[in-house]
């Protein structure tokens, strides 16, 4: 899967300043209902795996089925878009470097995050170089828990990614352009990347690169059937 | 008769063990007058409950087979099929779901759907049965059925909806709201049989109100009559039990019903259920494959005056004799009347016609369809179709899951020797999981199934119920052999001692088949093998795939390719030609460089949160692979892929691992590649006993 990153939405990644988010730091994927967030996370995931690094994702929403579900069909997009044949190498690389966490009815908690990540590190040997995290509610989540996902990263040594959800009626950004529900605690990100949906597609916009803003000319888009970068 | 038909309903209980599926029976068969006493599982006057007729089962508090018996509520004749909630009896719920047309599923209201339920769901929708949903256990520390109803969502994604709510929980449990009569119910009298209807408490109208709206929300979507009178404020019960049952009926809804039978709370609500929304036998389409077409697929009709068909889905030894239980699908069965076996084209004489009651019986001269009766004496195998001999049709098979694991087991002595002979045939043909075979190296006995427990259950039924008392031996996975590449073959059988020879000559290729399964492909051209020998070319082929040559087991997923031969004018056969397969396989098999293959079990481990690190470490230690973890309130569920060999005793350790509070279930995933160190100490094991005679 070397040319994975030709039809992926991470292409916009390679662009930014540091080319990727980095050990410790938060990433955030922000966009309205159905327009492709858990996809991009997903395509995040894959190319993680594929490059031999561990995951953790953790579901907010579903259970480990429907996750696992959603993964095998990116996965067959991918295969069909880079014209590869389906091998046991890559599918038991999924399984082996994946690990879903499901905190269903609201039961997350850092806490509980933490004491997980903990029992994995001790018991399977698995430390993740990345945590996947969909469906937490930014607008109840609050400043606390992303200081804590950051330390928590920081104290595990990876990477967070994170799906937030917007909505059309509120079109107020900050002013450094970061709409709801980044604004308040944009501090804390350091790659926030617009999901939007148009006409011809579906475009990821670099709002914010670490220390920069993002800028405009970079940006991917994506079709809006596969979430696979079409330029 | 078409009333009768229509009053009829065939039901199934289903659920996770431990749910109360027997001790919900127990109320019902009281409250239907069966019984005049109720008896607890597990109870201190130690006569067990009634459904639960075996010795053992009453020992061990658990239901292993599934009894049938029949009950009558309101005008209604019920025939009630109570199944073993452990998966390693799983066939047992799948034929009870096979004949039945409606379920309940059983739910703890505070384990909420658990694992086995999530099997017991994917059972129900495979045989598409119609199923109402009953919340047991409300009065429990714990208890919480909004979560419950909540789960039934998300968890099995069902149209879920309350029926009731509860009034009070866990030690206050008292009782429940009907949300469409709108009155508070509560059971009194010494068994709860005497139910009062009150007003709805107070501090329980909003929360009532807002269900009640939900279910009318629900069950429009069924109704365009329900759903105007919505508008036009004129709801009548009427409306709603018609809507219910058509989205139940459809499988489009769940209702939701709640109580505790161990307390003898809304039992009886659950029986005007079954009634009011589970379908009568005409209301299910049954299929039948038609064998003088091709096996083309005829409806059934629940008409007594049609040709009869009727299925054999569990036989049973009595001490009167066999008990062939069967279920009636179109037509009537009278006493004296000649049947047939459409498998076997035996024709039987109906002796007795008899309707079960767990271990009671009663006599009947005339059976029609929908009916569930049981017959004395006739030979024949679970599964079977009878007839009255003027349809050939056959009933779809069942799903019968390969069994992973095999013991040996020897008598103790002659007499034991005679009895499990007697044991095996019964248990064979009433269990189609269980196997049995005799090793025909060791000379040993080797029985197969789901699971340590099957295993176990059937050992100590020899003992019990057939006076054979036998030794066990280790617990033997069925490991697989599997090629990796392709190999060519290219192989004359000649001989020649007087007489006509023999000769024949194989040519071609194996490799390994994506598909999984055997594939013979005859690419022979210009007759270099004659077509009459191709199929023995293919037998040939297809007997060495019984014992792979690397530690004896069957060989999984080969495509073979035969594109080159000869034959002999004079000397050429049948036999020839199968000797030569033979050859050709022996000959390219180990440069195909086969691997040995074990089974890979899906294992699902729930308990407090608080263990989960104990149980990932006894996953981990036993070469398994953690897929997921789902936190839902203080519990966990792991989801783990372990391979079988490393699963024996896992009961024993989990419950010291987390002080018995978690619990686990496991089914067949797949074949996978065995570890090297372990592949090669099984190749040397097998070399060593093939060395010694065969003997192990």
């Amino acid at each position: 899967m070397k040319d994975f990153i030709s039809v992926s939405p991470l292409k916009i990644l390679e662009q930014t300043s540091r080319r990727g988010l980095g050990p410790g730091n938060l990433g955030v994927l922000i966009a309205r209902a159905g327009v492709g967030k858990t996809a991009c996370l997903i395509h995040i995931a894959l190319d993680r795996i594929f490059r031999g690094e561990k995951l953790i994702h953790v579901s907010l929403e579903e259970g480990p089925e429907k996750v696992s579900a959603y993964y095998n069909v990116i996965y067959n997009d991918l295969l069909k878009a880079l014209n590869h044949s389906d091998d046991d190498e890559y599918r038991m690389r999924i399984d082996r470097n994946r690990m879903i966490l499901a905190y269903l009815n609201q039961s997350f908690e850092l806490d509980r995050l933490e004491a997980n990540l903990k029992n994995l590190a001790e018991r399977l040997d698995f430390r993740p170089n990345t945590i996947i995290i969909d469906g937490l509610d930014f607008e109840k989540a609050g400043r606390d828990m992303l200081e804590g996902l950051r330390k928590t990263g920081r104290a595990f040594g990876a990477d967070i990614w994170l799906s937030a959800l917007s909505h059309r009626h509120i079109t107020e950004t900050n002013e450094r352009g970061i709409p709801h529900p980044c604004a308040a605690i944009d501090d804390l990100l350091s790659i926030v990347i617009q999901l939007v949906p148009e006409p011809s597609g579906v475009f990821l916009r670099l709002l914010k690169d670490h220390d920069k803003p993002g800028d405009p000319n970079i940006n991917v888009r994506l079709d809006p059937n596969t979430f696979l970068a079409l330029d | 008769m078409k009333n009768e038909i229509r009053n009829l309903r065939n039901i199934g209980i289903s659920a996770h063990i431990d749910s109360g599926k027997t001790t919900l029976t127990e109320r019902i068969l009281f409250y239907t007058n069966r019984i005049f006493a109720i008896h607890e599982v597990k109870g201190k006057d130690g006569v067990g409950a009634t459904m639960d007729s075996m010795e053992l089962e009453r020992e061990r508090g658990i239901t292993i087979t599934s009894a049938a018996t029949h009950c009558e509520w309101k005008r209604h004749k019920i025939n009630i099929i109570d199944t073993p909630g452990h998966v390693d009896f799983t066939i047992e719920v799948e034929r009870a779901l096979r004949v039945m047309d409606g379920a309940i599923l059983i739910l703890c209201s505070v384990g909420g759907v658990q694992s086995q339920s999530i099997t017991v769901d994917r059972q129900i929708k495979r045989y598409e049965v119609p199923r109402i949903a009953f919340i047991n256990k409300c009065d429990r520390s714990g208890a919480d059925p909004y979560k419950v109803v909540g789960q039934l969502r998300e968890k099995l994604s069902q149209n879920a909806v309350l029926m009731q709510i509860p009034i009070g929980l866990e030690s206050k449990f008292e009782g429940v709201v009907d949300l469409v009569s709108m009155k508070a119910l509560y059971f009194e009298g010494p068994s709860g049989e005497i139910i009062r209807e009150d007003e709805i408490p107070d501090h329980l109208m909003d929360e009532a109100l807002a269900r009640r709206e939900e279910l009318l929300d629900a069950a429009s979507m069924f109704s365009d009559d329900l759903m105007e009178a919505i508008f036009e404020e004129a709801v009548t019960e009427e409306l709603i039990f018609d809507a219910v049952r058509k989205g139940t009926i459809s499988r489009l809804l769940t209702p939701v019903f709640l109580g505790s039978a161990y307390k003898n709370i809304g039992v009886q609500l659950v029986l005007d259920a079954i009634n009011r929304y589970l379908p009568d036998p005409a209301e299910t389409p049954n299929i039948a494959l038609d064998l003088d077409r091709d096996e083309e697929e005829i409806t059934l009709e629940a008409d007594p005056e049609k040709p009869m068909v009727a299925i054999a889905f569990k036989l049973e030894v009595t001490p009167y004799g066999q008990l062939t239980y069967l279920r009636v699908y179109q037509g009537a069965i009278k006493k004296g009347d000649g049947l047939v076996i459409t498998r076997t084209g035996r024709k039987i004489k109906v002796g007795r016609l008899v309707r079960m009651h767990a271990d009671q019986m009663e006599d009947l001269t005339f059976a029609s369809a929908g009916d569930i009766v049981a017959l004395f004496g006739v030979d024949c195998s679970s599964g079977d179709t009878f007839t009255d001999g003027k349809l050939n049709v056959s009933m779809s098979s069942m799903f019968v899951p390969e069994p992973v694991i095999s013991i040996t087991i020897t008598p103790e002595d002659n007499k034991s020797q005679n009895n499990m002979s007697k044991a095996l045939g019964r248990f064979t043909r009433e269990d189609p999981t269980f196997r049995s075979h005799v090793d025909s190296e060791s000379g040993e006995t080797i029985i197969s199934g789901m699971g340590e427990l099957h295993l176990e259950v059937y050992v100590e039924r020899m003992k019990r119920e057939f006076k054979a008392s036998v030794e066990t031996g280790v617990p033997q996975v069925a490991y697989r052999e599997a090629i990796t590449c392709q190999a060519p073959f290219d192989y004359i059988h000649k001989k020649q001692t007087g007489g006509s020879g023999q000769f024949g000559r194989v040519g071609g290729f194996m490799e390994p088949s994506e598909e999984g399964e055997y594939e013979f492909i005859n690419a022979i051209k210009g007759g270099a093998i004659p077509t009459e020998y191709i199929p023995a070319v293919d037998k040939g082929l297809q007997s060495c795939l019984t014992k792979g040559k690397l530690i004896g087991f069957p060989v999984l997923g080969m495509k073979i390719t035969v594109n080159d031969g000869k034959s002999h004018s004079v000397d050429s056969s049948e036999m020839a030609f199968t000797q030569a397969a033979k050859g050709a396989f022996r000959q390219a098999y180990m440069k195909a460089k086969p691997v040995v293959l074990e089974p890979i079990m899906k294992v699902s481990v729930e308990g407090p949160s608080e263990f989960q690190g104990n149980v990932m470490g006894s996953i981990n230690q036993r070469r398994g692979m953690i897929i997921s973890n789902t936190e839902d309130g203080a519990d966990s569920t792991i989801e783990a892929e372990v391979p079988l060999a490393e699963m024996f005793g896992y009961a024993t350790a989990l419950r010291s691992l987390t002080q018995g509070k978690a619990e686990f279930t496991m089914e067949f995933s797949k074949y996978a590649k065995l570890p090297e160190s372990l592949s090669e100490e099984l190749i040397s094991n097998a070399k060593e006993n093939s060395k010694g005679g065969g003997k192990s």
